[in-house]
């Protein structure tokens, strides 16, 4: 069953080309992950699939719902990762989350649950703005997370991680649908079933475990 | 010749007839002197000049209700004719006040809210070329159209109610006598039909603007030659 | 379902508490409403005598432009609008979310007034009563609504100190004339301290109401 379906997604900002003419579908449980160089458009299709942002024009159904007009709705099931972390500098990392539960309207239990998911439970009351970057990267997947959202986007969230990036991603990843960009063949190999390459804000296929070109 | 070529040599054709009946119809003031003519142009550009800044708001409203990129380019070319006839009433106020009342200025209502209108036409377009470039800077602009146009009254009254404690030069306006006001009426007439077809003159430009922006970028003959999009 | 009233109130906190922490702004905007003063006392060469037709305008001018940093200030700092987007991709309102940060600049702004004030009694010896108070506090609320809405807009958009004022003190106006007027009847001028005040009420239901059904076209797509 498709868990979401993409028609056509282009993406202008102002005359230049960002994305043309995208084409894809994931199903449930599926993981998906995107390639490219950078400026290939992989960020500009992210937050269009996350909700963040709306396609010049194209068409997006998620989870059976129109996601250009339901995107209220489908927000408490999408959970969305971007490119910069954008955590509160002078809050520590367990405010940081708990702030985000009132928001989310979950109970504030699971900031404490997902800051021992993501391994930062010593770091709880450290403010956010001191942690290493690695730690502000898992910070900002736990965010993600709190709502338990059933598809979840990743903007490369490998690239700050140390080795271990690949246990925790797989542990945050399981029984979710998710699309994630990275620049880590080995990985995406590793977590994910099927790969969508972008050139130029183009898609140029996707295939099923990637064959690396060269 | 095209229609809006036609359309433009009628407009500029109406202001001279206008600008005939303001000298050689009119009569000459008694207190004032030759000086007042200016008065025929300076209301009627503030007439159209608030008449565009209607248009903006109409088509800010319209545009956040349902997106419709008609209503935002009537926007945005109202509001740059807007610009340019309070500009027009501006100066002229200023060169009317001069030699009336001595001085280029007075912090009266109706100056301060023109010069407010002023400012919020710079600011609506300035936002709309600072922002990014599509729906976001037309919505920035829609909103601030919006409440520009509800700020200038409440300028207008608050500056009015202020004037009560803090009186400045009283503006004597006597009636007019029938010749005055028929020129008045025929002048602010060819200045409306003037805005009108400038307005629609920079609908036409900003339409292709937004056609050419997006041709630039993928000429008509690469379309054809892309492959179809390979399936999984 | 998210309580809107419990994010406006998290949102404000959340603000409030980090400006605690790091101690900025408040100090910077003390600071700049006191050097105005200083300013002030020997541009204008202010005795007993005229103090109380000048004052009043020093109180405006230093408040507009302490007001433009601390509203500036409350959507720049949400970090080139990385956390802003965080917080438009939960259930919460953008209204309720535009609320909770007008209501901390809001409180951050008054926390200046109360340098302010009191500075502006001492340097020149204007009276520090109920009215002038009030009159302060109630034009701030609808700056401050004004000012958080063309903060948000400005923060996404280049030039944005340029734009701000540009767009803000059109706006301003009726609330620095109906304030202004309120001020000065307060420091003894004469005139309705009464009309000023419904005025500025007036202002500041219009909008408020005004800048809550524009929030969400500013802050989300």
């Amino acid at each position: 069953m498709s868990i979401l379906v993409a028609n056509g997604l282009t993406h202008w900002f102002g005359s230049e080309v960002a994305l043309e003419s995208v084409d894809l579908a994931i199903d449930a449980g599926e993981h998906m992950a995107v390639l490219g160089e950078n400026g290939a458009g992989k960020t500009t299709l992210l937050r269009i699939l996350a909700t963040a942002a709306r396609p010049t024009s194209g068409g997006l159904e998620i989870m059976g719902l129109d996601a250009l007009r339901e995107r209220r709705r489908l927000r408490r099931r999408i959970g969305y990762v971007a490119h910069a972390p954008g955590l509160y500098p002078a809050l520590s990392a367990a405010e940081n989350l708990e702030f985000f539960c009132t928001l989310q309207g979950v109970s504030r239990t699971r900031a404490a649950e997902t800051l021992a998911l993501v391994g930062l439970v010593s770091e709880a009351s450290r403010p956010a703005g001191l942690l290493s970057r690695g730690m502000q990267q898992r910070l900002a997947i736990g965010r993600a997370i709190l709502h338990d959202p059933k598809l979840l986007v990743l903007d490369e969230p490998d690239a700050s991680l140390g080795s271990d990036a690949a246990d925790l991603l797989a542990a945050v990843m399981s029984d979710r649908t998710v699309v994630m960009a990275t620049h880590d063949h080995a990985l995406a190999n590793r977590l994910c079933q099927r790969t969508l390459t972008l050139r130029h804000g183009r898609s140029v296929g996707t295939a099923t475990r990637l064959h690396v070109v060269r | 010749m095209t229609k809006y070529e036609k359309a433009a040599a009628g407009g500029v054709a109406l202001m001279l007839a206008a600008a005939a009946a303001i000298f050689l119809f009119a009569p000459t003031d008694a207190l004032q002197g030759p000086v007042q003519r200016i008065f025929y142009l300076h209301v009627s550009a503030a007439i159209a000049a608030y008449g565009c800044f209607a248009v903006v708001l109409v088509g800010g409203i319209i545009y956040l209700r349902n997106g419709s990129l008609v209503a935002d380019r009537f926007a945005r070319a109202g509001a740059l004719v807007g610009l340019v006839f309070t500009t027009v009433t501006l100066v002229m106020g200023m060169l009317w006040a001069k030699p009336i009342w001595g001085t280029y200025w007075t912090w009266d209502a109706r100056l301060t809210s023109t010069l407010v209108l002023w400012i919020i036409y710079a600011g609506y377009l300035l936002v709309r070329r600072l922002a990014e470039p599509g729906r976001q800077a037309a919505r920035f602009a829609a909103v601030v159209g919006i409440f520009g146009f509800i700020d200038v009254p409440v300028v207008h009254f608050s500056v009015t109610w202020w004037r009560t404690v803090h009186p400045g030069p009283i503006i004597v306006n006597d009636a007019l006598p029938p010749e005055m006001l028929a020129t008045f009426f025929f002048t602010m007439a060819c200045t409306l039909v003037l805005a009108a077809v400038m307005i629609g003159i920079r609908y036409r430009i900003e339409a292709l603007a937004d056609v050419a922006v997006h041709a630039v970028a993928e000429p008509a003959h690469m379309v054809a030659s892309r492959d179809p999009e390979p399936v999984n | 379902m998210t309580n809107s009233f419990a994010v406006a109130v998290a949102v404000a906190r959340k603000d409030l508490r980090a400006e605690w922490r790091t101690r900025e702004l408040v100090p910077a905007l003390a600071q700049f409403v006191i050097l105005a003063l200083v300013i002030a006392n020997f541009g204008f060469q202010i005795d007993s005598r005229n103090a109380p037709s000048i004052a009043p305008g020093i109180l405006w001018l230093a408040l507009v432009f302490a007001g433009l940093v601390a509203f500036g200030r409350a959507f720049a700092a949400e970090r080139e609008q990385a956390s802003l987007e965080a917080l438009l991709m939960t259930p919460a309102s953008p209204v309720a979310i535009f609320a909770g940060k007008a209501m901390a600049a809001t409180l951050l702004l008054i926390g200046c007034e109360a340098v302010l004030l009191p500075a502006l009694t001492l340097f020149f010896g204007t009276p520090l009563s109920v009215e002038v108070i009030a009159a302060v506090l109630l034009a701030t609320i609808g700056m401050a609504a004004l000012g958080c809405l063309f903060a948000a807009m400005v923060a996404r958009v280049r030039a944005r100190e340029l734009l701000l004022p540009l767009l803000t003190l059109p706006l301003w106006i009726p609330f620095i004339v109906a304030g202004g007027q309120a001020v000065q009847v307060a420091m003894g001028a004469s005139g309705s301290y009464d009309q000023a005040m419904a005025l500025l009420v007036d202002f500041d239901i219009l909008f408020v109401v005004l800048t809550s059904l524009a929030a969400r076209f500013v802050l989300d797509d």
